[in-house]
């Protein structure tokens, strides 16, 4: 029996040896790739559940480089939330990876996406296990990579490979702010390993300041995708659909709520006022952006972009808490540890939603296939007896996402929710409001898509998909259900379970109160508003509203654009001019003509007349003579 | 009157200055090879007076070598004169100007 860091050891590299053999040897073999990364993916879900299970937690560390008093180490830190995390990644991973067998069946670049796939588990792994932020910073880098390999599946498409790049530039500019935290961090505390930052923590010997965890919260607002670094997740959805399920909904994007959540130690209070903000807000405009949308993976998309809004603002509602609970007297907003309340609901909304999203994704997956490939909501309809299945578990993804009772996202959204209530009672009527909108826009999608006639040839003739696809489908349909319930959410996260606040008394009852009337208020509304029609009902009966919205959604990227195009590039240009004129034109090619007109001018003294060369001869003779005699 | 060592100076000082002017403008290679010589002669005369007038062999001594040496000088000079002649059919200087830029 090995020892328990060797099973974790195991768990991270697994998936990179998967990866290495299906690289070096299996990129004509789509079969066998397929079977490997599979393989991989449940050993590493088997393992996170026996870890979570033995219940043993640890920290070690070994170094790695050290150059002069700086050491850089590589080394896991296994505590209660690297332990849900890991089961979040291996389970929901393990199962996506299944539906990727059937979905990716027929594709000719098979063994290059479960290598994909793969690469993708040892990085994610590595952020969830890393104990120090500069192997954070390395893995982060990968999931990057893999990321951008990924949503480049279909490279021949212009627009899969404009997606990618423009999300890992995205990303970079996220993470140029994250590194320099890095270093910020190592500079005023002289570590950043996340054991030895608690323990300063503890004993009031942190460094602390706004600008390193704002600047950390810039690389978790990159890989969240959070204003205003939000653009590349809907371009993201370019990739195959088991990619956003895995990359853009369940594991990834949810690493910069991990990373907060890691970091906690480093917070004050006007990071996490920055912090809830930015949440809010993304999560506010991501639900409007959803709601116009035709494309059913744009809108599962601005869905998730909204509920990782929820998270960030969860956690950043994490302040207010305390300086409430110090009760009177002034508080000292400096040096206020965040309250783990946050924590423990951002990491709740975080397992509910990896299940439920990764349940609507492949659903939607599911649904695609069976549509030949159709992506867009008012040409499907119909699908309900058809795809039964799916149906069934779309909605079950449906109720979780809206706060239906008893399912996974009522408990989760339900903590937010008296987070905010308790904190700040803006923030509470936005994302009350964004509550509204998400059951407006996931009811709009589910009646478009499963009822009324059959719009499109392709929904005409839908199939249900086959068991690898549908099984994953079921089996997450029953964590959507149960993930939220005390007893299971207690048995993963552990300590972090205990962190999830609780409504008690008359608050219970308001916020239950409110999520019910925000669920028929939003669910029942677009039910009774949207007709099952080829065209959107919104954009025929208030083109004002919808076309608002439209230009909302795109005001980003004409921003972006215009950033780009005309200052950014002008600025380029401006600079390639001084460079061709002084860099490349007065020193390069001036010196190079300096030296040959020297060339030149010595090239004529050659001139292949013996009697100039006597002269010449003469005329040294003289000058050493001179020199000589002391004439000269 | 007697002969003294400036007269030897001079005459040599005149030999070794026919000698430049010779290398310097002739244009024939041979000519300009003998002028040469006429120089490195110029030389030993002044030696030998020195030698004799200082009444020590120093200058002898080196009169001998300089003599070996523009033996030798002579014999690997002219012959590349002769090869040169023998591939180019000429020994004026001024067309032989092959050795530029």
């Amino acid at each position: 029996m090995h020892s328990i860091p060797e099973h974790a050891l195991l768990a991270l590299l697994l998936p990179l040896a998967s990866a290495t053999v299906i690289a070096l040897f299996l990129r004509r073999r789509g079969a066998i790739a397929a079977g490997i990364s599979v393989g991989a993916a449940a050993l590493v879900a088997f393992i996170s559940i026996i870890l979570l299970v033995h219940g043993e937690r640890f920290s070690t560390s070994v170094e790695w480089l050290r150059l002069g008093d700086f050491t850089v180490s590589l080394g896991f830190k296994y505590d209660d939330l690297a332990a849900l995390m890991l089961l979040v990644v291996g389970g929901v991973g393990f199962l996506i990876h299944v539906f990727s067998l059937g979905y990716m069946h027929d594709d000719k670049a098979r063994a290059r996406f479960f290598a994909g796939l793969s690469i993708f588990m040892f990085s994610m792994i590595g952020i969830v296990l890393a104990d120090n932020l500069f192997m954070v910073f390395v893995f982060w880098e990968l999931v990057g990579f893999s990321s951008w390999l990924l949503i480049n599946h279909y490279h021949e498409k212009q627009s899969a490979a404009d997606a990618s790049k423009k999300a890992f530039i995205v990303n970079r500019v996220g993470d140029f702010g994250f590194l320099l935290g890095i270093i910020m961090c190592y500079w005023a505390n002289g570590t950043v390993n996340l054991d030895e930052l608690s323990r300063l923590g503890a004993a009031n010997q942190l460094a602390l300041g706004a600008a390193i965890p704002l600047l950390l919260f810039c690389g978790a607002a990159g890989k969240s995708a959070q204003m205003p670094l939000q653009v590349w997740l809907p371009d993201a959805m370019e990739g195959p659909t088991p990619v956003s399920a895995l990359i853009h909904a369940a594991t990834m994007v949810a690493a910069g709520i991990y990373l907060l959540c890691r970091v906690h130690m480093l917070m004050v209070f006007e990071a996490l006022q920055v912090i809830m903000w930015v949440g809010t807000i993304t999560a506010l405009y991501a639900a409007l952006c959803a709601v116009v949308q035709r494309d059913i993976k744009k809108v599962l998309a601005y869905s998730t972009l909204s509920q990782l809004g929820y998270m960030v603002a969860a956690f950043g509602l994490g302040a207010g808490w305390v300086s409430e609970g110090v009760g009177g007297g002034p508080v000292d907003m400096f040096h206020l540890a965040p309250d783990p309340a946050g924590i423990g609901a951002a990491m709740f909304h975080l397992t509910t939603h990896a299940f439920f999203k990764a349940l609507l994704f492949l659903a939607a997956g599911s649904v695609i296939i069976g549509c030949h490939h159709e992506q867009d909501i008012f040409k499907m309809g119909g699908l309900r007896r058809k795809m039964p299945v799916t149906f069934l578990t779309f909605t079950i993804g449906v109720l979780a996402i809206t706060g239906v009772p008893f399912l996974a996202g009522f408990y989760s959204k339900d903590a937010i929710l008296y987070l905010a209530m308790k904190n700040d009672t803006t923030v509470f009527a936005i994302l009350t409001f964004t509550a509204v909108l998400t059951s407006f826009y996931m009811f709009r999608v589910w009646k478009l898509v499963f009822f009324g006639p059959a719009r499109g040839e392709a929904a005409g003739h839908a199939h249900e998909s086959g068991w690898t696809m549908t099984l994953p489908l079921v089996l997450l349909a029953a964590l959507s259900v149960a993930g939220g319930w005390p007893g299971v959410f207690g048995r993963l996260a552990g300590s972090v379970a205990h962190l999830v606040p609780e409504a008690a008394g008359p608050a219970h009852a308001t916020i239950l109160v409110t999520s019910l009337v925000v669920l028929v208020l939003g669910g029942g509304g677009a039910l009774l508003y949207y007709r099952t029609t080829e065209n959107d009902t919104l954009e025929e009966r208030a083109p004002f509203v919808f076309g608002g919205l439209v230009r909302l959604r795109a005001s980003f990227d004409q921003l972006y654009d215009y950033y780009v195009a005309k200052i950014q590039q002008r600025f380029a240009m401006l600079l390639n001019f001084l460079e061709q004129i002084f860099l490349a034109g007065l020193i390069i090619r001036g010196l190079a003509g300096v030296v040959g007109l020297l060339g030149y001018g010595a090239r004529a003294l050659y001139s292949g007349s013996v009697h100039a060369y006597v002269y010449w001869f003469l005329l040294g003779a003289v000058l050493l003579w001179a020199y000589a005699t002391g004439h000269l | 009157m007697t002969i003294g060592l400036d007269h030897y100076l001079l005459l040599s000082a005149v030999l070794f200055a026919l000698g430049f002017l010779g290398v310097l403008l002739r244009k024939n290679t041979l000519v300009i090879y003998m002028c040469l010589e006429l120089m490195l002669i110029a030389s030993t005369v002044a030696l030998v007076a020195f030698s004799h007038f200082n009444g020590t062999f120093d200058g002898n001594v080196f009169v001998f070598f300089i003599l070996t040496i523009a033996a030798a000088e002579v014999a690997v000079g002219l012959a590349i004169i002769v090869a040169l002649f023998r591939q180019r059919h000429t020994v004026q200087v001024e067309e032989l100007n092959q050795l530029k830029h």
